[in-house]
């Protein structure tokens, strides 16, 4: 039974436009079959979104559809459900979430489980994940949802990176990592037009590669706004406004909202109009997914005069001229140019700092550009992808950076077993005491 | 030097229970030892680049003390713990270590380890997870790129050739241990489960030729032993990955059963599927362990309709469980395991449908939580008498 929640309160009208955007993006999966169209399960970050959009297959995001079910607090009779075939409560309940979803839906010959979040996910005609160094259910999932949709044809690509070695240059390996990502892309091409029965339009592809280019710029040139202080927009906000970068690249829809997100933000400055009452402290979320069902956190910082003006997740973009692509005319070899320097681009740096790694690097540099007081990351026990080595990462941050107050928050991402909402609040208490003595002493 | 393994049996409890210890003796000698994690190491080059490969494993006894200062709790336990005996010193002979792009409690702590052994030599060796021509390509390159790192490091280079006797003495040591493991096919095997399970760790520690001799002595000893007789026990199966103690094998034996069979990462994995002696030698250790190798981590899409793929997957099961009359399977799984914890129902189903019962455990790399694990497989076991 989902609980009444009081949804949290927004500090942007952009993001109060969010709900209605994912109710979209599930709906068309529900419309797509009669509209002739097809749709594939997705899965985010995984380099693919423009060939799919470019060839009308409408992606049906089970990252979403799990997010929506843990925000309005509704997952559980999924989540037992895929417990019932053996499905461990220890593995990613993004995961084991639609899983319990489609066993469901499975059993009902097809039909929408009553009460599925905002009139469920459509049936995919096809699955396209990805063995990608993101994490193993973006292969693992593929695979075991094909159990229960035995009808369904599975792609799984690749898109691979560098790793980072301090004593390795990176540029010696791309060329490696990208002639490789591209022939995965070119597979997943050949797969999509297996199985839409119609050729990709390269023109169209291209045309599409060039708009997430100007999405990835006009998307920074926006969050780079919330420098000012004090900030227009936090993190609490920035986990709705990532739906378009995260779920609708390569689409106008997802241009146009960053560019009335820019112009909003660019008004609150002008206004001064902050997210609190009055901005005390200014923190990174330095890592981690946030606990869906428990985004009111952000709140609760606020509240307490704490505000978030960057954050690294879902921050899966770069302006593209900081990326130093090399030129291509090959669109697909563009994608994997665009991945792997997102990924590698902050390895220069972190060799340049003794003892550093590019995570933390990252976390600095957004540190002092947005002139944060203290980090907080969040843990989810789920998901070894984003959450193991965090502790690392605030290690290696105060031994070469600074002695800067860090939370580490404990939780999951759609989980709600694990929440205590009386225990994190006095986590983040503590963490505001922290952050005003070290205040006090500068 | 392979003298020492006449006595086979003596010979790997010794190993068994001094781990690592042939190894630190070699270092003492001045061989260079480089650790290792997981069956997708390439073995045949750290031998052709003639250092001592050891594969590190833990201590299920120890509980982890100093690993959740800089390692979350929601990584494999495997890996915690091995990474605590590395913190302990266990392994601070170490010369170098090389970590296998294997799956996320690998490839997210690669830097946790890095960061906290210091250690002279460190490689993360990327693997993909996807096994199409495409791939293949790439991991020669990211083999190429290992193979340099470690030339550099020994200073030595690794020629074609010593990569060709290295890729011969391996597929010799697997050939041996699959004779060893046929031994175990007759109604009364000649040696128990938890004298291979002793074997096989025994064996990760020790360079080639010594774990050939090793394995051949072990032959020779249990070859020349009566057959039992008396009652038939049911025969088990043990599915998992790095278990490498004998404390759940004493929980199946202990309990009135034989473990004939295993498809663990230490065991049948490692040794069924050989290199192929290709012009470039490269490429015959990439297809080995990218397609070869049947682990949960390599996603293997081949198949022209479910059932064919399940039979690409777990077909080495299920002929497994015909060549040795295994009675029943004991799925063991880490918790917070993605790669094995998704296949459970697909493998779980695919090994029932041949009429064979499943027990499915998830558990932690620890003895702390044995007597649970004993009583359901002791009501397994009951079960299937």
């Amino acid at each position: 039974m989902a609980d009444d929640k009081k949804p949290r309160a927004l500090a942007t009208q952009a993001a109060a436009k969010i709900p209605k955007f994912v109710r979209g993006n599930m709906s068309e999966t529900l419309k797509a079959r009669e509209e002739g169209k097809k749709v594939a399960y997705a899965y985010i970050n995984d380099g693919q979104d423009e060939i799919m959009r470019a060839m009308d297959i409408i992606p049906a995001w089970g990252e979403s559809f799990s997010g929506v079910c843990a925000a309005k607090r509704d997952a559980e009779k999924y989540l037992q459900k895929a417990e019932s075939d053996n499905f461990s409560r220890s593995l990613c309940t993004y995961a084991t979430c639609t899983l319990g979803f489609d066993m469901l839906r499975e059993e009902m010959s097809g039909e929408m489980p009553p009460g599925a979040p905002w009139g469920g996910m459509g049936r995919p005609d096809m699955i396209i994940g990805s063995g990608q160094q993101l994490c193993d259910p973006r292969f693992k999932w593929p695979q075991a949802t094909q159990h229960y949709l035995q009808d369904v044809p599975v792609f799984v690509g690749s898109m691979y990176y560098p790793p980072w070695d301090p004593n390795i240059n990176q540029k010696e390996q791309e060329k490696i990592y990208v002639k490789y990502a591209t022939e995965e892309l070119r597979a997943c091409v050949g797969f999509c037009e297996k199985h839409t029965g119609r050729k990709m339009d390269w023109d169209r592809l291209a045309s599409l590669v060039d708009l997430t280019d100007r999405t990835w710029d006009i998307f920074i040139d926006t969050y780079e706004l919330r420098k000012a202080i004090p900030t227009p927009m936090d993190t609490g906000d920035a986990m709705n406004t990532m739906v378009p970068l995260t779920f609708n690249l390569g689409t106008q829809e997802a241009y146009d909202f960053y560019a009335d997100l820019n112009n909003e933000l660019k008004q609150k400055i002008e206004q001064k109009q902050g997210v609190a009452d009055e901005e005390k402290y200014r923190i990174l979320w330095g890592a981690g997914l946030p606990s869906w069902f428990a985004l009111g956190d952000f709140q609760y910082f606020n509240i307490n005069g704490a505000v978030f003006p960057a954050e690294t997740t879902y921050r899966n973009a770069e302006k593209i001229e900081r990326l130093d692509l090399p030129k291509t005319n090959d669109p697909l070899e563009h994608i994997a140019w665009r991945w792997v320097r997102f990924w590698t681009h902050w390895y220069d740096k972190a060799r340049q700092r003794p003892g550093s790694i590019p995570k933390v690097e990252r976390i600095i540099e957004y540190t002092e550009d947005y002139k944060c007081d203290g980090v907080v990351f969040h843990s989810a026990f789920s998901c070894r992808s984003w959450h193991a080595g965090i502790v690392q990462q605030a290690e290696i941050l105060r031994k070469v950076y600074k002695d800067i107050p860090v939370l580490i928050m404990e939780g999951d991402i759609v989980d709600i077993s694990s929440y205590n909402e009386a225990d994190t609040h006095n986590r983040i208490d503590a963490f505001i005491e922290a952050l005003e003595t070290a205040k006090s002493k500068r | 030097m392979m003298e020492q393994y006449g006595n086979g049996l003596a010979t790997a409890e010794k190993y068994y229970s001094q781990y690592g210890s042939r190894a630190k003796a070699l270092k003492s000698e001045g061989r260079k030892v480089v650790g290792y994690l997981s069956a997708l190491a390439p073995v045949e080059i750290m031998t052709a680049a003639n250092t001592i490969p050891l594969r590190l494993k833990g201590n299920v006894s120890e509980a982890i003390t100093k690993a959740d200062a800089h390692m979350e709790t929601i990584v494999c336990p495997f890996v915690r713990n091995v990474f605590d005996a590395a913190l302990k010193g266990k392994y601070d002979f170490l010369d170098g270590m090389v970590l296998p792009h294997q799956c996320d409690s690998i490839d997210r702590t690669n830097d946790v380890w890095s960061y906290n052994l210091n250690l002279p030599y460190w490689h993360f060796l990327n693997y993909p997870h996807v096994t199409d021509d495409p791939s293949i390509e790439f991991t020669q390159s990211i083999l190429r790129i290992f193979i340099n790192t470690l030339e550099k490091f020994t200073g030595s280079r690794i020629t074609d050739e010593a990569l060709t006797q290295a890729v011969k003495a391996h597929n010799e040591n697997r050939r041996l241990m699959r004779e060893l493991y046929s031994l175990r096919k007759a109604d009364f095997p000649l040696i128990s489960g938890v004298e291979m399970m002793k074997v096989l760790v025994a064996v990760m520690s020790l360079p080639v030729e010594e774990s050939s001799a090793l394995v051949g002595n072990v032959i020779k000893e249990v070859s020349g032993r009566e057959t039992p007789v008396g009652e038939k026990l049911s025969r088990i199966m043990l599915i998992g990955d790095q278990i490498d103690d004998t404390a759940i094998i004493k929980a199946i034996e202990g309990t009135g059963a034989n473990l004939v069979m295993d498809d663990l990462s230490i065991g049948s994995k490692m040794y069924w599927a050989d290199v192929d002696i290709t012009p470039d030698p490269v490429q015959g250790i990439a297809e080995r362990y990218l397609r070869k190798l049947k682990l949960p981590t390599t996603c293997v899409t081949a198949g022209n309709n479910y059932q064919e793929n399940l039979e690409a997957r777990f077909g080495h099961i299920k002929q497994n469980i015909k060549d040795f009359k295994v009675d029943g399977v004991v799925l063991f799984i880490y918790k917070f395991c993605d790669p094995y914890g998704f296949e459970v129902p697909a493998m779980k189903g695919f090994i029932e449908s041949t009429g064979v019962p499943v027990l499915y455990l998830e558990d932690e790399y620890s003895s702390s939580t044995l007597p649970r694990v004993k009583t359901r497989i002791e009501a397994f076991l009951e079960m299937i008498a």
